[in-house]
């Protein structure tokens, strides 16, 4: 037998074991011990009060708003990266494309502190929007809605997180031969419907695989939250820092274990109505 | 109803590269019309005009007298089997053929029926709840083919169909195009680079080079009378011999090329720099003695192609020709060296301008 092919994969897979499974066990299982306050640690007490304790205080409402906000900002992001695939794969020569994809590359150059930052220049009270509409003279006093919102939140996430609905996209345009729109018009379909019809179910795995990337890093995110959510404005990640600051470790593993079996089980699901491995696959023909 | 196509000094433009030089063109209803031409050489940019994918950059297109400039493609009478085929791979192949119908409204009963008999058209019944990936390449090109037959379209592009199919797949399918063509009576429309496809399918047809048409007309006609050279190399006329002078004798126009006479074709062009003698290898024959013979040449190689024999023959200057003779024969075996006496049927050669003449391989 040839030892080879074990030996190659086996660095890939201990690295997989040792920096992906194991911490996420070691989260699953510590979310059912419990607290010691005599160590300020846990110990291997099988115990729900992590999870008793999500539906305390209102936290569970933290856990939806978080998971709403995610499917919200994925959604908005995939609406958005879809015409820009579209320009970088049917509109643009080689030369243009790899510029547009490098564009698009350019918010990962600078920290989401920097980012986040950003934007309250350009949406605060006298920020660029705001001194623009007045001079407009389409607003008489700056709109308070625009900073310190949901609304500045969902912006900050969506220019973060963006490019990743872009790339799985324009991955999914890649197998799409232009020859196919062509066709569609050719048969009597109008552009949007050769694209409802067409492009979309075509490039459906990259539009969930896209949707997915933006989910996750939502549900991960802080940093736009609180830079640019009010004052009551929370997220899963901030409520985990919280709860880890007073060392209720099994509740802020609990919290974690929730967040993750909902995103398994989007992954799973999507797997299955749209087979997000066939966007590395050849392409269609 | 078949469409007639005018096509009235249509020029395309992609920056400083002229794709379409002064295109014009009639297309009658019901034609079977090729264009023919190699790469690069325009054809395809013409079809591209026709069904909508492109505008001209100058002259218009009128479709049975209107101009459809304007008309986008999901609005001509027109339809288009693609080059790549371009079937839609998460359709099955009755949802392919039904997808044009389905626009228009059909459904039910009535879009089944319809499927079916496109599909029957093209032999491949109860093949419609198959995936695309299912089918062979063959079928493909059946499927792309009854995908546009199906919306009964006065005009049929088919963009080079035949590309990437095995030599005995092509014939079935030319021959398949011809009996759609009967059948359906739709103005065809056939680009391609291979002559044979051309020849055997045409009504009339146009040899394209460089954003122009070089010649246009029934197929017979472009070996009778070939425009030019580019034209005559082109149909396989691979003789064209640079001539020394043209003499005017008797029994008519002669060209000398190596010290040697070859009866021309009359009338002959005057005789240009770039004039050029075709001799049309078919109507060359190896005669019995050197008394009788037109020609007497050297030759210099036989190739052996199965059931004829290529032999290359030269004059005293180095030009040379290709005979074609019966393998059994026994100037098939010729050495090289050996004096052939060749004798011309009437019409074997003719001067030509050299015009369209791409740089000698």
């Amino acid at each position: 037998m040839n030892r080879r092919p074990l030996a190659l994969i086996a660095s890939p897979l201990l690295a997989i074991l040792m920096l992906g499974v194991v911490p996420l066990v070691l989260v699953l299982v510590w979310s059912f011990w419990t607290w010691d306050p005599a160590t300020y640690w846990i110990k291997p007490d099988l115990s729900l009060a992590g999870y008793s304790a999500i539906l305390d205080a209102g936290r569970w409402t933290v856990i939806v708003s978080t998971l709403l906000k995610a499917a919200g900002t994925a959604a908005l992001c995939v609406v958005l990266a879809f015409p820009i695939a579209y320009a970088v794969h049917f509109l643009s020569g080689p030369r243009l494309q790899t510029l547009l994809l490098a564009l698009i590359t350019i918010p990962f150059f600078t920290s989401y502190l920097i980012r986040a930052f950003s934007w309250r220049l350009v949406l605060g009270r006298t920020g660029i929007v705001n001194t623009t509409l007045q001079q407009l003279g389409l607003t008489q006093a700056p709109l308070d809605w625009l900073l310190f919102s949901n609304f500045a939140v969902v912006v900050g996430l969506v220019a973060s997180y963006l490019p990743f609905a872009v790339f799985p996209l324009v991955l999914a345009f890649r197998r799409v031969s232009p020859d196919l729109m062509a066709a569609a018009q050719d048969l009597g379909a109008g552009f949007w419907r050769a694209v409802l019809t067409i492009l979309v179910p075509l490039t459906m795995s990259g539009i969930f695989a896209g949707f997915l990337f933006v989910f996750v890093m939502v549900a991960g995110s802080s940093t736009e939250v609180q830079m640019l959510g009010g004052a009551g404005a929370s997220i899963v990640s901030v409520m985990i820092n919280d709860v880890m600051r007073v060392a209720n470790y099994p509740l802020a593993f609990a919290i974690s274990t929730v967040v993750l079996a909902v995103i398994f089980a989007l992954v799973l699901i999507g797997n299955a109505a749209f087979g997000l491995a066939s966007l590395f696959g050849e392409e269609e023909r | 109803m078949a469409i007639a196509i005018d096509i009235q000094s249509v020029s395309r433009s992609y920056g400083p590269i002229k794709a379409l030089d002064g295109i014009d063109l009639s297309i009658k209803a019901g034609e079977f019309f090729t264009l023919l031409g190699s790469s690069g050489c325009g054809k395809s940019t013409l079809l591209k005009l026709i069904g909508g994918f492109d505008r001209p950059s100058e002259g218009c297109i009128l479709l049975d007298g209107r101009d459809v400039i304007d008309v986008p493609a999901n609005q001509r009478p027109v339809n288009t089997v693609f080059q790549s085929l371009a079937l839609f791979p998460h359709m099955t192949v009755a949802e392919n053929v039904g997808y044009g119908l389905k626009l228009r409204g059909l459904s039910g009963a009535s879009l089944k029926a319809k499927v079916e008999d496109a599909l029957d058209l093209v032999e491949l019944p109860g093949f419609g709840p198959r995936t695309i990936g299912m089918m062979s390449g063959g079928q493909r090109q059946r499927v792309a083919l009854a995908r546009a037959l199906v919306m009964e379209p006065g005009i049929l592009l088919l963009d080079e169909p035949l590309t990437g199919l095995d030599e005995r797949l092509r014939q079935q399918m030319r021959d398949e195009f011809g009996r759609l063509h009967r059948r359906t009576g739709a103005t065809f429309i056939l680009v391609t680079h291979n002559q044979d496809e051309a020849l055997s399918l045409s009504d009339r047809m146009a040899i394209m080079h460089k954003g122009r048409i070089e010649q246009l007309g029934v197929p017979a006609q472009f070996f009778e009378h070939p425009a030019n050279s580019f034209v005559a190399r082109f149909v396989g006329i691979d003789t064209l011999l640079k001539p020394e002078r043209i003499e005017m004798r008797d029994n008519g126009p002669h060209a000398i090329v190596g010290g040697q006479s070859l009866r021309l074709r009359a009338p002959v062009a005057t005789l240009g720099a770039d004039s050029l003698v075709a001799v049309r290898p078919d109507r060359l024959r190896i005669s019995e003695s050197i008394d009788t013979a037109d020609l007497v040449l050297t030759v210099v190689a036989t190739t052996f192609r199965g059931l004829q024999t290529d032999v290359r023959l030269t004059f005293a200057d180095g030009q040379s020709l290709v005979a074609v003779v019966s393998s059994d024969s026994p100037a098939a075996t010729m050495k090289p060296g050996t004096q052939v006496p060749l004798s011309l049927l009437p019409d074997a050669a003719m001067l030509l301008s050299g015009s369209g003449m791409p740089p000698a391989a």
